[in-house]
Parts: structure tokens; sequence; C-alpha cells
């Protein structure tokens, strides 16, 4: 545990201390600032909006910090040679694997703190009063970074490019938000073979449209349905991991 | 006692481009003994698979067959490479640590226990002259203060294995007869020291053995005395054995 947490805490330096991390919070800012003017012209739902707007910017950025995380940084590391002087010393692959995962993770959490904080300053401009849901629908996004970060390192690893690994990773995010979308487009499908593939798609993708609490705030919580999805998560991304771990032992340097 | 045997070691690279599978070879049938508490230097032309060797002693190359085995253990074994200290050719570090969080990280990835890391800390950075640096950030140092960070690295959990590869690249003079002192003292304090180099002159006046890779074979082990013998000149002796080996 000792290891793991001494390479999680370096991958939290890393990144706390990459000029990227701040660029792209900086960005965050922009945006939400900008939803602060599109929301003016939204008029009664000028605080929906700045509410929504707001939520999906900070989602859009924990992506893209996760990505870069995940994907620059490992592949950094390999063609840096920096890990071979990690792998040269008594630390099994899978615990450097899982401390540079658990601090991709921490760093992503922290951007995240960051931007919120920011956009319940702005929502507190604006009079909102801060309702304990707003957590929950973070945790709901902590979940998704847990995924998509699993997922991210996996096409690190898989791939020899970090256009390749960043576009795949993209590919499963976007996808992911859209996998009730591909199961009914499959069920329409009249060639089997596509029809086959659509539905292994659907299976193989991870589905983000669990983890979007922000829709299930309003309406009541399932607490059955919550539990269920988080063990959903917790599967799929020991699932990759272990497919990564796999990959990961293989690998030669 | 031998600190380093292989056993027929054999590594071919599988690349594949355009549909069309390429073999390489690494290293054949190489059957190397390192002893304890000796300089053992692998010398050979670019691509004569020195680095190759080394890398699949450490387990960062997965051999196509053969054995290795450090202190008569058959690697792979976790225990045994906490006994080896390894430096890469021009090694790079996190541009983004000081010294001292770099060591302070690999020394509990080393499992020294937390009581003796500082103190183990300020011993290396002394060995190699750099305990005024330990708050500076790698990214501000040069490439001789990174290559003396990277024996510091190296030495920290006090190993009774170094494997050095290309020790001396990138130094100046004065750098390469720092790094020359540091491996005397090492080998006079016990520990066997096994490394890679191309340059010959160096070679010569440190180690006690030498063997000579030639496109992925060992072609011949030198003693001291052989080139001692030729008034020093280990050069002619490496070109006559790789021209011979061409031929």
């Amino acid at each position: 545990m000792n290891k793991i947490f001494a390479i999680a805490y370096y991958t939290l330096k890393e990144n706390i201390r990459n000029k990227v991390f701040y660029v792209l919070i900086f960005f965050a800012f922009l945006i939400l600032f900008s939803a602060l003017l599109f929301s003016i012209l939204g008029g009664e739902a000028e605080l929906r909006l700045l509410f929504d707007f707001g939520l999906a910017a900070i989602e859009l950025f924990a992506l893209l910090i996760t990505i870069y995380a995940s994907v620059n940084l490992v592949l950094e590391e390999i063609e840096n040679k920096t890990i071979y002087l990690l792998l040269t010393r008594p630390l099994s692959r899978r615990t450097y694997l899982f401390g540079r995962y658990l601090g991709i993770l921490f760093a992503v959490y922290l951007s995240v703190i960051i931007m919120s904080l920011g956009h319940l300053s702005l929502l507190g401009l604006k009079k909102w009063t801060f309702d304990p849901g707003y957590l929950f629908v973070l945790f709901g996004l902590g979940f998704k970074i847990i995924l998509i970060s699993a997922v991210a390192i996996f096409f690190s690893l898989f791939s020899s490019s970090a256009i390749s690994s960043v576009s795949f990773t993209f590919f499963f995010w976007l996808l992911g938000h859209f996998t009730e979308e591909l199961k009914f487009l499959g069920l329409r499908l009249s060639n089997l073979f596509l029809k086959y593939l659509v539905k292994f798609l659907y299976y193989l993708l991870p589905n983000f449209q669990y983890f979007n609490f922000r829709d299930h705030w309003q309406s009541g919580l399932n607490v059955n349905f919550i539990f269920l999805t988080l063990l959903y998560g917790l599967v799929y991304t020991t699932v990759c991991f272990l497919f990564t771990s796999l990959l990961f032992s293989r690998k030669e340097f | 006692m031998v600190a380093i045997r292989t056993e027929n070691l054999t590594k071919i690279y599988h690349r594949r481009h355009l549909g069309k599978l390429r073999e390489t070879v690494g290293v054949k049938e190489l059957n190397l003994e390192i002893k304890k508490g000796e300089i053992f230097a692998l010398l050979g032309l670019n691509g004569s698979g020195k680095t190759t060797t080394i890398k699949l002693i450490l387990g960062l190359l997965f051999p196509t067959a053969g054995k290795i085995y450090i202190q008569e253990k058959l690697m792979p074994n976790r225990e045994i490479i906490q006994q080896i200290g390894y430096l890469p050719e021009l090694p790079y570090f996190y541009r983004f640590l000081t010294v001292r969080e770099l060591l302070n990280l690999y020394a509990r990835l080393s499992e020294l226990p937390r009581g003796e890391i500082n103190q183990r800390i300020e011993e290396t950075l002394e060995i190699v002259k750099m305990g005024k640096e330990k708050n500076t950030q790698l990214a501000e140092l040069s490439r001789g203060m990174l290559q003396r960070i990277g024996i510091a690295q190296a030495l920290l959990h006090n190993p009774q294995i170094l494997i050095f590869d290309e020790p001396v690249a990138g130094l100046d003079p004065l750098g390469i007869r720092e790094m020359r002192e540091i491996l005397l003292n090492l080998k006079k304090e016990g520990k066997t020291i096994f490394f890679s180099s191309h340059i010959i002159s160096e070679v010569e006046k440190i180690s006690d053995r030498v063997g000579v890779l030639n496109e992925g074979e060992l072609v011949r082990v030198l003693e001291q005395k052989d080139w001692f013998l030729r008034n020093g000149r280990l050069e002619e002796i490496f070109l006559e054995v790789v021209s011979q080996t061409k031929t």
C-alpha cells in the first residue's frame, strides 16, 4: 500500500506542477463565465441555464484533464524511459499501474473541486440556494471519471501513439452517452451481422447515461438503481483494469 | 561466487512492417558469468546487444530462450531485484520533482525503512557530491549532474550489484574521471559492477574483465592481464576480435 500511495502521490504532484493542468482549469473557468453571460439571455431559465451549462463544462474539462493525465503522462513515461527506474525496483507492474491510476483520479478530482467551487460561486451570485443534490451530481461525475480513466490508461498502453489513445478514449466517452440509442438502433436493424455488431458495442461500451445523476436528482432517488449503477461502474472498471494489467505485464521496454 | 549468470540467453525481436514479419537477433545463446566483487564491462559496437543484455537481466525485456540467475536465484525474482542498483543510459527523471523528492520516491519503492530514508538520501548525495542540490528541481540540473543523481538513486538501497548502461555517456572529461573514481570506490566496498560501454579507454582503466559482444554474440571474454600485456591496448584487441568475427 505504501508503494501505491507513493506512486499516487508523485502522479498527483506531476499533474499539479504541470502547466497544462492549469491551462485546462483556466479554460474551464472561461467557459463557466461565458455560461454566466449566456444565462443572462435565458430570461426566466437563467439559473437553470447557468446550472446545466456549468455542470456540462465541468464534465467536459474533467474529461479533458483525465484524458491528458491518463494518456499523455503514461505514454511520456514510457517514451522518456523514466519508467525503467520504477520497474527495476521491487515493485509489481500492477502496483505501479494502480498507483498511477489512483494519482490520476486524485488530480482530476482536485480539478473538479476547483471548478465546482467556481461554479458554485457563480450560482451564488445569482442567489441560488445550495442543494445537496449538487454533490450527488458530482458523485455521478466522479464515477464517470473512475470509468473513463481506466479506459484511457488501457488505450494508452494498447496503442502506440497519444493521438490514437486520445481518439479511442474520446470515442468511448462519446458513444458511452448514446448506448441506449445504440440499443434502439440495433433492435431496428434487419441485417443480422450489423445487429450483433451493434449489440456487441452496446455491451462493450461503458454506459455513461447511468451516471447522469442529474437526471434522477429532480425526479427522486432510486436507491436500488444507484446501488446497481455503482456496482456496474466498479465491475466495468475492474475488468478494464485487469485487461490493462495483463497487457502491461507482457509489455517490453 | 557468481553474482550474475546467463545460460544460453537469447532474444529475438519480432517486428511487423507492412504485413511482413521481421526478426532481429538481439542476443544469441549468451553465456555470461560475472563474479562477485568484480568490475565487468560489456564492450561492443552500437547495436551489438549490450543494452538488450542489461534489459533482459533486469526484466525490462523477456528472453526468447535461456535463463538468468542473479546470486544463483532464477529470475524474475522480486526479492533479488532489491539487490540491484540500475542506471540506464542517459537517464531521464521527473523534471517537476526536486532531487530530494525523487530520491524519496525511489527509496520508498525500494522498501527502505521510513526512518532511514532521509539519512540514506544524505549519504548517497554526499557520495556523488550533489548534497547542495537536494532542493533543486531536476529540470534545472545539467547532464552531468543528472548522471550523478542517476548513480545516487542506484546506490540508495545499498545494493550489492550495480548495473550501469553506458555510465559515462554524455559526460565531460571531468565528469568521466569522477565517475571512474566512484566506480573504483564502489568496488573497494565489495560491490559487483556490471556496465556496458563503447568507450574503450575508460573500460580498460577500471575493469577486471571485459566481455566483447558482436552482433548479439559473446565472442570473447578478456582478463585484465590480456590488455595489460599489450601495453593497455584493449582497443586493438577489441577491433581484432570484432573484425575476426565479421570474416
